[in-house]
């Protein structure tokens, strides 16, 4: 296996490993609410069985809290699903802006985590490249960690799709140019393979704070 | 009296919850959704136990409970991981906290825990208690 490929394939295991760690993380979370709420019902059926009167808006509120976790496990759930599948075709026509939004869901808590919002802004229709999924989703990730890393918390950092005439664009934008500037080894190795492997050029431009992703294949 | 909890974690639905069962419990709880409200709870009251989320953002668990360390040794931290590794618990242990669950929690074992954290509190601020009579007593040579 070529040096490039070896890199590609160990960045890619990385980043499978270290988004399923964090979707676990909040299914977790999800599940231990699910749990508490279950247990206080338990509590509420004991109290009730010793003789004391329990309000039923308080069984509604519980069931609603129930209802909310289930729906967020399952909102978690079909994210890991979609990006389980990314790996399916090697190569293949994809919607920038589903991998966009992909990419934003994934990284939420990654985001959060450094108190930092994240913002997805689609462009308007739909975007085709075809190109590695999977791949192009690695390199995206490893951007925008880096972007997290040179921000402060407090600010956001918005991920929008754009078309660049002929070509098609995913930019990192609101992005501190001092704090990019001290970004200067990227793009590294890995992110010089991942960029090779999915056709796609990138360029940091320290007066707008943004880093830009190019993809020709259109 | 109940034990006098602080209950830490950015997951508002999980405080709410948890401090109304450990509540119904006899515990008196007070809750923090960030490290930054705990650390002012700290400063400002008297706790048996804290109850601290490993994760949070920003500050998280291990680096809060630095704090809370720095502020008050005698303060018994247990530490709510979502995955409890050794790896994670060894640290924890080595920074002074007092135990670790993983989420989801039993109520049951995390109160077991808290009587203990309760117990152990008590044992430290009697030692540091007998500590500062005696430092008095040998600087005023009684």
């Amino acid at each position: 296996m070529s040096p490039g490929l070896t890199l590609v394939g160990q960045s890619g295991l990385t980043y499978f490993g270290r988004t399923t760690a964090s979707i676990s993380h909040e299914l977790k979370n999800a599940l231990a609410i699910i749990k508490e709420n279950a247990g206080l019902l338990g509590d509420y059926l004991l109290m009730m069985e010793k003789g004391m009167p329990i309000d039923p808006a308080r069984f509604k509120t519980v069931a609603g809290r129930i209802e909310d976790q289930i729906t967020r496990a399952d909102g978690i759930i079909k994210n890991l699903n979609r990006f389980a599948h990314s790996v399916d075709d090697p190569v293949k026509a994809i919607d920038l802006n589903e991998t966009a939004g992909l990419l934003g869901v994934l990284s939420q808590r990654e985001a959060a985590m450094r108190q930092i919002a994240l913002q997805v802004i689609p462009q308007e229709g739909t975007l085709t490249v075809t190109t590695a999924p999977y791949l192009l989703l690695n390199l995206l990730g490893r951007c925008l960690s880096i972007c997290l890393q040179h921000m402060g918390a407090g600010k956001t950092l918005s991920v929008r799709v754009a078309k660049e005439g002929d070509k098609a664009c995913i930019v990192f934008d609101a992005l501190d140019a001092a704090a990019l500037a001290s970004a200067g080894s990227f793009p590294g190795e890995s992110e010089s393979a991942l960029l090779s492997a999915v056709g796609a050029d990138c360029r940091l431009d320290g007066n707008q704070g943004r880093l830009i992703i190019t993809l020709s294949n259109r | 009296m109940g034990e006098k909890i602080l209950l830490v974690d950015d997951e508002k639905d999980f405080l709410t919850v948890m401090s109304e069962r450990m509540t119904a419990r006899g515990m008196e709880v007070t809750t923090a959704d960030s490290a930054q409200e705990a650390l002012q709870e700290v400063e400002s009251g008297a706790y048996d136990a804290i109850v601290l989320d490993l994760k949070m953002p920003g500050m998280d668990g291990i680096e809060t409970l630095k704090a809370i360390k720095a502020r008050n040794p005698t303060l018994q931290v247990i530490l709510l991981t979502g995955h409890a590794t050794l790896e994670k618990g060894i640290e924890a242990m080595k920074l002074g906290a007092m135990d670790f669950v993983e989420k989801p929690a039993d109520l049951n074992v995390l109160t077991e825990k808290i009587k203990k954290a309760q117990a152990r509190k008590m044992v430290l601020v009697a030692e540091q208690t007998e500590q500062k009579l005696k430092s008095i007593l040998q600087a005023k040579g009684w």
